[in-house]
């Protein structure tokens, strides 16, 4: 019951603030406070071994939604709640309309049920919610150019959710049931029915499209790089994880493994050469997302509890620095008054001190130093790994991850003349804080021996090399610039993928 | 059978959809082919579970052969939902025809690029 | 010359575009079409539709799916349209006016006609919204009757003469007001130590008006926040029309 009090609350505080108006933040404080609590419950009940498998209103299992809260959940469910005193304590001083809050809260409202939930037509329901309360949220400052990323992010997540749509209506026709544990068991029982292939393949391709993985979310760059940085944060940490959470509850149903390795290998390489390209410092985080995306599928297909844990460990690292990043480089482009690297780097000394050391520490931790959260996640799922190819490719993104990142060094190097602003301080000690602490907070929830398997002598040298690999690379490809197509980010190309991603991952179900 | 021509068609009428948003460069276009992708999902809910002998799922005495009701249920959140999206999708249309003075996509995608285009 | 090389470059790469999406499309459609496995309608458990529909205590069996077992995503579905409203709220309501667009000047017939015909509509709509949940309608379409009519009305007589009787404010409250009301419904069975989201009034007799527990409360409450929010939301489009 706790379960589903989590978003009902938020809601409630949610239409509560439109008739509060201008002190919404205040309200906003009041929803984090319950949260806390709730959170804290939920935690206490798992930890306690109490079971929280219901179904929604009391109703049989075979009619009413269920909800079900795992190891998957709560990890996620923290992340959410982070990220949501972050966009709070970095927006305190905005003077934010109370619209803003309304879709806040019910976006992260939505979020936490997306975590909890086991039903498929529910997930598609709150998926819409979230398509619709990120969108508004994107075009919240009303520039041409966000209006306009915001609409391709709506036409592309709408034909993905149709898809997913389409994908549930072939599995009701089926199964007769839309509830995943008993879908795991139709699945179980038949492996080679005929329907599942296809089934598999509208269902994982409409909610690729909302978790940022490269073929099908090529709405991504645009739309994260163009929102303000709150919303950016809250899009990259937030909503592309519920995309990638139904993912992972989809794989407990389908045999997904393999096509979430080429998926993953695929946005993680991807994402990263778009990334090395890019001189627009918000469009490299952007890329960036997608490619550390690569990271959370790959973990995923490898199949071992060990991987598997990494990846969900990594999903929560991600959000933390990636939220952090978006954050301080949003306030360095504010006052500089361009994301372009060139005028960043000429202009360094406006940026306060506050944020070049945020950018510092989301350095830190996007790029696997240790013992900060990226390292520890990342070493957690490199220990489940056992195949060398796939070893092969999670060594490469981190090189090229170390590579794009080098090129915001030159902004961390030089004492601030002037102070531009530094109210938001609060928001980066606390994500920082997150980061900093991700390694005991995550003991708690991977089993001792995966832990000490994971913090062996591959690991550092691994991570060592990468950034040495990395640097060089920087310092290689400094000179010159090389450009990628950038016309595949436009609806129809970005449309067109989809559909492509959908038959590849039909393929890759159907014949192999 | 005849649900079997009616799923056809609503996979057809998806594809005609999702070909006029990518061919089509004009906003409002692209808009109602957006429209009729949604609509062409739900026909091709409701046309999966429809039977011949069928009657609504209203328990009036006497009746025994009724229609699954969950996919109706379904169908309605969809239906809602579809309608949200385009109300949202118009207005934005609106908003970028108002300031640009032209439906055409492309011309758009130039103009809010222009600015960027040394960046990126 | 070179604008016309640009222009023909961009066609010709608009057709191969074409050409690559007729393909792709066809493919998908021709795959999903053969792979669906339609093999006719499924046998359906009638039964078990039977004991919802009696556990509910109403006679629509999709009423008792979507108020009573799936309440949540209903509600959930509620909040889209919430934000649907907010988001053309937010857009089109706080921008001035260039000039007032005038309503097009309709014949007598029309505007008495208008004026006649709102009580029935209106009448019609609430008659879907309460028998929602013993024949086909409920509160989504109940309200958006409703809403169809006063946007016909709206639209002969003039959105003024309808604005200055349903003033925007009061109908923002409400709005919200019955959000909360649906929220608060839902949380209620809590404190009487039932599950969330369960029905804590009794069904009456099956057949009857009063009857399906809190249902029919649910559609009264939908009904009427889907009739404010698409009232409102008609009203800023047909408010912004002609401005291009």
């Amino acid at each position: 019951m706790e379960l589903v009090l989590l978003p009902l609350i938020r809601f409630a505080i949610g239409a509560l603030s439109m008739g509060v108006g201008r002190r919404s933040r205040f309200l906003a404080v009041l929803a984090h406070l319950c949260d806390a609590a709730l959170l804290a419950r939920i935690a206490l009940l798992l930890a306690r071994g109490t079971a929280l498998d219901a179904t929604l209103g009391g109703w049989a299992d075979r009619v009413g939604i269920g909800f079900s809260g795992d190891l998957i959940g709560l990890p996620i469910a923290a992340l959410i709640w982070g990220l949501a005193v972050a966009v709070s304590l970095h927006t305190w001083k905005d003077e934010l309309r109370a619209y803003f809050y309304v879709l806040l809260h019910f976006l992260i409202g939505a979020a936490y049920a997306m975590v909890f939930t086991e039903d498929l037509f529910n997930a598609y329901v709150i998926l819409e919610l979230l398509t619709l309360a990120s969108f508004l949220l994107v075009g919240y400052e009303r520039k041409p150019r966000q209006i306009w990323a915001s609409l391709r992010y709506l036409f592309l997540c709408s034909v993905g959710m149709s898809l997913f749509l389409l994908g549930i209506a072939v599995v009701y026709y089926h199964t007769g049931t839309l509830n995943l544990s008993a879908l795991a068991a139709h699945v179980a029982r038949a492996p080679a029915a005929p329907w599942i292939p296809l089934a598999a393949a509208l269902l994982v391709g409409g909610v690729a499209v909302k978790a940022g993985i490269f073929l099908f979310s090529l709405w991504l760059p645009a739309a994260h790089a163009r929102a303000m940085p709150a919303v950016s944060a809250l899009l990259s940490g937030v909503v592309i994880k519920m995309g990638v959470v139904e993912l992972f509850r989809l794989a407990g149903v389908f045999p997904l493994d393999l096509t979430f390795t080429v998926l993953g290998a695929a946005t993680g390489l991807l994402g990263m050469l778009y990334a090395l390209q890019t001189y627009d410092m918000k469009k490299l985080l952007a890329f960036s997302t997608l490619s550390q995306i690569g990271y959370l599928l790959i973990g995923f297909g490898a199949g071992s509890q060990a991987s598997r844990l990494g990846a969900l460990d990594y999903a929560v690292a991600h959000g933390l620095f990636k939220a952090l990043l978006f954050l301080a480089v949003g306030q360095a482009v504010a006052c500089v008054g361009s994301p372009d690297l060139r005028a960043l780097t000429l202009n360094r000394r406006t940026i306060p001190r506050g944020t070049r050391i945020a950018i510092a520490v989301g350095i830190l931790g996007i790029v696997g130093i240790p013992p900060f959260a990226g390292f520890a996640a990342k070493a957690v799922l490199e220990s489940g790994v056992h195949s060398l190819f796939v070893h092969a490719m999670v060594a490469l993104i981190s090189v090229g991850t170390a590579a794009s990142f080098s090129k915001l060094l030159p902004l961390l190097s030089v004492r601030s003349a002037a102070r531009c602003r530094g109210a938001t301080v609060s928001a980066y000690a606390w994500l920082g804080g997150g980061i900093a602490l991700f390694l005991p907070l995550s003991a708690t929830l991977v089993p001792r021996s995966i832990l000490s398997a994971s913090w062996h002598w591959p690991a550092y040298l691994e991570a060592g090399l990468a950034l040495a690999l990395g640097y060089g690379i920087h310092r290689i490809l400094r000179g010159r610039s090389f450009r990628l197509p950038q016309r595949v980010f436009r609806v129809e190309e970005g449309t067109l993928a989809v559909v492509a991603g959908v038959l590849i991952v039909f393929s890759l179900l159907r014949f192999a | 059978m005849g649900a079997f021509h009616g799923v056809t068609i609503a996979i057809v009428l998806f594809g005609i959809g999702v070909l006029g948003l990518v061919i089509r460069k004009d906003l409002v276009i692209k808009l109602l082919a957006l429209g009729l992708t949604n609509s062409a999902t739900i026909l091709c809910l409701v046309s999966l579970d429809s039977r011949t002998p069928g009657a609504a799922p209203i328990l009036v005495p006497g009746v025994e052969a009724i229609v699954d009701p969950l996919p109706q249920a379904i169908v309605l959140s969809a239906i809602v939902i579809n309608f949200a999206i385009l109300a949202l999708a118009l207005v934005f249309v609106m908003l970028l025809v108002e300031r640009y003075h032209t439906t055409d996509s492309a011309r758009i995608e130039r103009e809010t690029n222009a600015e960027e285009e040394t960046w990126s | 010359m070179i604008r016309r090389e640009t222009i023909a470059s961009a066609s010709r790469s608009s057709a191969v575009l074409a050409v690559i999406a007729v393909l792709l499309v066809g493919l998908f459609c021709v795959v999903v079409i053969l792979e669906l496995g339609y093999s006719g309608p499924r046998p359906i458990d009638v039964d078990r539709w039977i004991r919802v529909a009696e556990e509910a205590g109403a006679t629509n069996v999709v009423s008792s799916i979507y108020l009573g077992a799936r309440l949540f995503d209903t509600i959930l579905e509620v909040l889209v349209f919430a934000v649907a409203t907010l988001g053309v709220r937010f857009y089109l309501g706080t921008r001035g006016y260039k000039e007032v667009v005038q309503s097009i000047p309709e014949s007598n017939v029309v505007r008495v006609g208008a004026a006649v015909l709102l009580p029935p509509v209106l009448l019609l709509g609430i008659y879907v919204v309460a028998y929602g949940h013993l024949s086909p309608g409920g509160g989504f379409a109940g309200g958006v009757i409703a809403a169809s009519g006063l946007l016909l009305a709206a639209i002969a007589l003039g959105t003024e003469r309808i604005n200055a009787r349903l003033r925007p404010a009061v109908l923002h409250g409400f709005e919200w007001g019955v959000l909360l009301a649906i929220l608060t419904l839902a949380t209620l069975p809590a404190p009487l130590s039932m599950p969330l989201l369960s029905d804590p009034l009794p069904s009456g007799r099956m057949g009857s008006l009063v009857s399906g527990g809190s249902i029919p409360l649910y559609n009264a409450m939908i009904g009427v926040k889907v009739f404010l929010s698409s009232w409102v939301i008609a009203k800023h489009f047909v408010d912004h029309r002609g401005e291009i």
